[in-house]
């Protein structure tokens, strides 16, 4: 950038092409303006008569001065005027741009670029050499110096990521190369704190001096606050209006789109980051829809929850016998089902014709044989539909067992006593689950004991239908798909007569991941998932929000995948077996403080640009020249005035 | 043009209002056989007493006078001085070039034209002549003026620079006023002038130019063009050829008063700046002389 006082130019060298104004004022002046038409009966008695003396008439002064004055003001436009352009930081060392590429820098990321970029033309025109420290947690080693131009394609390349910003954290190492001091640092913030910060700034305070470029606009997060009743919450670091967050999901034609708008609660405000609940108050059939949610106008990964089953609440149908245990509840199966899955579902309950008239999602049938609704059951079920049984005394006593239908296994009669006063053994453990069926994870409690069950006949599909099995190998839990759905049965009853399985928090867990298996093979997130469990990301989000499908899927253990958003494990849906979740990038906030270096002011205005205004100058005086040349040809004629 | 014959009218007769009645001065035109106003000093139709004279045979008992015969023996006829109409057609021009007016306070060559032609022609009339345009038969009377203003304003106005007045509107013994701005080609005038010389008929041509015209006051590069779009003249300083103009123009005007003076013509001037009467006091007493 040149500066002349005031004024800067961008394009200093198109003021060049001024030189060029003195020849085209003498171009213009030899060129005559067009002759007046002029009707004249006479015109005969003109035929053959020569002008007298040939009059070299020029274009009037103040036509040429139009133009010119329009060409320069055309000539100055182009070069890029500014005035009172923003001082440029004076520092002569080389520099070092360290860019938080997080998705908090999504929002304004083209402006971020912009503003790295011009710092590396400037370094580049006093021939400094420059380094890119891109803090998105991949950057190892040694941080190279290299002439800026080589830097700047890098920089258009890049793009941030769908993470927190993460700064290295060998900063001896990263910093090998680095002079000790006279180092200019551009630290390109997203206004938000990230862990290592104030260590890197300490550093870098040490070698030289540090400017802060803040971001333009607040920072906004969005985070699924899972539970019984998940919401959603939003944190910004702005305390105005918030956005609304935007349900986005598929419609009944498949076409995906805008299902609701969700508005936030009043804010409350602490250390500067102001937090909204958003309730996700939609009817069921309306929120199992929604496979994201989205806050309105933010590009942001951040800003994003992709929606998995944890967001969906199934309708569940519990059908048994509750007349025997009244008065005494604690002894009917229905009331530990009702209790598991209250919290998190739609229960429905009834006669079993009256609850396949409401479409659950979910059918429990507790310890209930003989049903005279069997063939509707089964077309439900072979639509898509779960139904989970439990054994019972009611069960083991049936004389029918072996011909009962809807049964994963074929089942003997008779139930099994296991340390009881007349059987031999202790009462069984639980042994682990497998990882890869849909228990797997699952802490078992060491004092869960079965004392009954009803065992299955011995067939070559039982090991593969086995979800759960005792610690002695015989199934607690089995499956079998059927059609679309699928039946499960407990081999253990739903209250505590037959083990204490009911009554431990196991049950509900074993519940809840049975249930969201429903329709849909997935399951809520587990931040105590264990084992040898890989997640395998299946779609994964831009630092802009933005979904596709995952490229290169590398499995992320259990363990990283807990962590939250990392660098190999970037927010997206993520798939192991048969569950399937979502990994959030959106999470708490701290705004960032900058003690002690220089922050450029937010959004001060560079200068004021002279472009636009000079251009328009150009076309007025344009416009006059026309309306002037229109006058001279056409206007009246005074003597002496057009040979001027 | 776009005013109306009662317009037009209306304006004439303004203009003809402070004319006494004029009378053709009484050349004889022998060949000439209707009737008029005029005493031809020789005995014939009229109303006038001329002289007596003897009855001759093939006179009627009738046209004897019987009061003179009674003072003598002969019978005496009374003879009355023939009289004789004057007739007058005048003829303007319809060229392209009429229609211009150096500015907008001044009517068009046209304009002015129309305005002298039924001035005059109503001046005429109200002495009695027989008065035509150009092309139709002269007749008598007021309402041929309406006439006379009919035809002027419906007159169509020619694509051409130059307009003559054909040869056959000639008739012996007829007075004929043109009236043109006589800047289109001279040699079709002159040879009608030569032609009117030779069939008898006298009369006067009247030049109406613009000031513009007369005086050339362009300066410039200007590129005059007829008002056809026939002509073009395309110069770079106007100014330089006013002198060159004003010398063709007092050629054309020396040359066509030469041949009216040879065809026993007059010839005037007259600009659309000046006031109207004096084109009209001028003709008025040229066709009086």
């Amino acid at each position: 950038m040149l500066v002349l006082g005031p004024l800067g130019f961008l394009t200093p060298w198109l003021l060049a092409a001024l030189a060029a104004l003195p020849v085209i004022w003498l171009i213009l002046r030899v060129m005559p303006p067009s002759p007046k038409v002029l009707r004249f009966p006479g015109t005969r008695l003109l035929i053959g008569l020569k002008d007298p003396q040939p009059v070299a008439r020029h274009t009037p002064w103040w036509l040429l001065l139009l133009r010119v004055l329009a060409i320069a003001a055309l000539i100055l436009g182009f070069a890029g005027p500014i005035w009172k352009p923003a001082p440029e930081q004076g520092g002569q060392g080389p520099l070092l741009i360290v860019m938080d590429a997080g998705w908090a820098a999504a929002p304004d990321w083209p402006q971020r670029q912009a503003r790295a970029l011009r710092a590396l033309d400037r370094t580049s025109a006093s021939g400094q050499p420059a380094a890119l420290l891109l803090a998105d947690g991949h950057s190892e080693g040694a941080l190279p110096f290299a002439p800026a131009t080589e830097l700047a394609a890098q920089l258009r390349a890049f793009q941030p990521a769908a993470w927190e910003t993460r700064y290295p954290e060998d900063l001896d190492r990263l910093f090998g190369q680095t002079p000790q001091s006279g180092l200019q640092v551009l630290w390109l913030s997203d206004g938000l704190d990230h862990p290592g910060r104030t260590a890197l700034l300490t550093n870098l305070r040490g070698r030289g001096t540090v400017t802060v470029v803040p971001p333009e606009g607040p920072r906004q997060s969005l985070q699924l606050v899972a539970g019984d009743q998940p919401s959603l919450r939003l944190r910004s670091t702005a305390s105005g209006a918030a956005p609304d967050v935007l349900a986005i999901g598929t419609d009944p034609q498949g076409a995906a789109r805008e299902l609701a708008r969700l508005t936030a609660e009043d804010a409350q405000i602490e250390n500067g980051i102001s937090t909204r609940a958003v309730a996700i108050d939609l009817p069921s059939e309306l929120r199992n829809r929604i496979t994201r949610f989205q806050l309105d106008g933010q590009d942001s990964a951040g800003a994003v929850v992709l929606a998995d089953d944890s967001v969906r609440r199934r309708k569940v149908a519990l059908v048994g016998d509750d007349r025997a245990s009244e008065g005494q509840s604690l002894l009917s199966p229905l009331h530990y089902l009702r209790r598991a899955l209250a919290p998190r579902t739609d229960l429905i309950e009834g006669g079993l014709s009256d609850v396949l008239q409401a479409a659950p999602d979910v059918i429990v049938l507790a310890d209930l044989v003989g049903l005279p609704e069997s063939d509707a059951l089964t077309e439900w079920v072979d639509q898509g539909g779960l139904l989970i049984r439990f054994a019972g005394p009611r069960m083991a006593a049936s004389e029918f067992l072996t011909e009962e239908p809807l049964l994963p296994v074929r089942l003997r009669s008779g139930g099994r006593d296991i340390g009881g006063a007349l059987s031999w053994g202790d009462p069984r453990t639980i042994a682990p689950f497998p990882v890869d069926g849909p228990f797997g994870g699952l802490a078992i409690p060491a004092d869960a004991m079965i004392r009954a069950q009803l065992l299955a006949e011995p067939s070559p599909e039982l090991a593969q239908r086995t979800l759960a099995q005792l610690s002695d190998g015989t199934p607690l839990v089995t499956r079998e798909d059927l059609g679309e759905g699928q039946v499960v049965l407990f081999h253990s009853s739903a209250n505590a007569e037959w083990s204490n399985l009911a009554i431990s928090g196991l049950f509900v867990q074993m519940l809840d991941r049975l249930v969201q298996t429903a329709r849909a093979s997935a399951a809520p997130p587990e931040t105590e998932a264990e084992g040898d469990i890989f997640w395998t990301p299946v779609e994964v989000l831009d630092g802009f929000g933005r979904l596709s499908t995952s490229q290169d899927p590398v499995p992320v253990p259990a363990a990283e995948f807990a962590k939250g958003p990392a660098p190999g494990a970037p927010a997206g849906l993520y798939r192991s077996g048969e569950r399937a979740i979502a990994l959030n990038a959106g999470g708490p906030m701290r705004e960032a403080t900058w003690p002690g270096v220089t922050v450029e002011a937010a959004r001060r205005a560079p200068g004021i640009d002279l472009r636009g205004w000079l251009i328009g100058l150009a076309a007025l005086l344009f416009a006059l020249d026309a309306l002037g040349s229109a006058w001279l040809a056409g206007g009246p004629i005074r003597r002496g005035k057009v040979a001027a | 043009m776009t005013a109306s014959p009662a317009d037009l009218r209306a304006r004439a007769e303004a203009a003809s209002a402070g004319l006494p009645a004029l009378m053709l001065s009484a050349e004889r035109l022998a060949a000439s056989l209707t009737a008029g106003l005029h005493g031809k000093r020789r005995a014939g139709m009229g109303e006038d007493f001329w002289q007596y004279r003897p009855a001759a045979p093939g006179d009627t008992a009738r046209s004897i006078d019987w009061r003179r015969s009674a003072r003598s023996d002969g019978q005496f006829v009374r003879d009355r001085e023939a009289e004789m109409a004057q007739s007058a057609v005048i003829w303007v021009s319809s060229a392209a070039g009429m229609e211009f007016s150096g500015g907008p306070d001044r009517p068009s060559k046209r304009a002015r034209t129309d305005l002298l032609a039924l001035a005059l022609g109503m001046a005429l009339l109200e002495g009695g002549e027989r008065v035509a345009l150009a092309g139709q038969p002269p007749r008598p009377g007021r309402l041929q003026a309406e006439r006379i203003a009919d035809a002027l304003v419906r007159r169509e106005v020619l694509t051409r620079d130059d307009d003559a007045p054909a040869s056959d509107i000639l008739r012996p013994g007829q007075r004929l006023i043109m009236i043109d701005d006589f800047l289109g080609d001279p040699a079709p005038m002159l040879d009608f002038l030569d032609r009117a010389a030779a069939a008898g008929v006298q009369g006067a041509a009247l030049q109406v130019l613009d000031p513009d015209e007369e005086g050339f006051p362009y300066g410039g590069a200007v590129l005059f063009r007829s008002a056809s779009g026939a002509l073009s003249h395309d110069t770079r300083d106007a100014s330089g050829l006013r002198e060159a103009y004003l010398a063709r123009l007092a050629d054309r005007r020396a040359s066509l008063s030469r041949a009216a003076l040879n065809a026993g013509w007059h010839f005037g001037t007259h600009d659309t700046g000046a006031p109207p009467a004096q084109a009209l006091l001028w003709l008025w007493s040229v066709l009086e002389g």
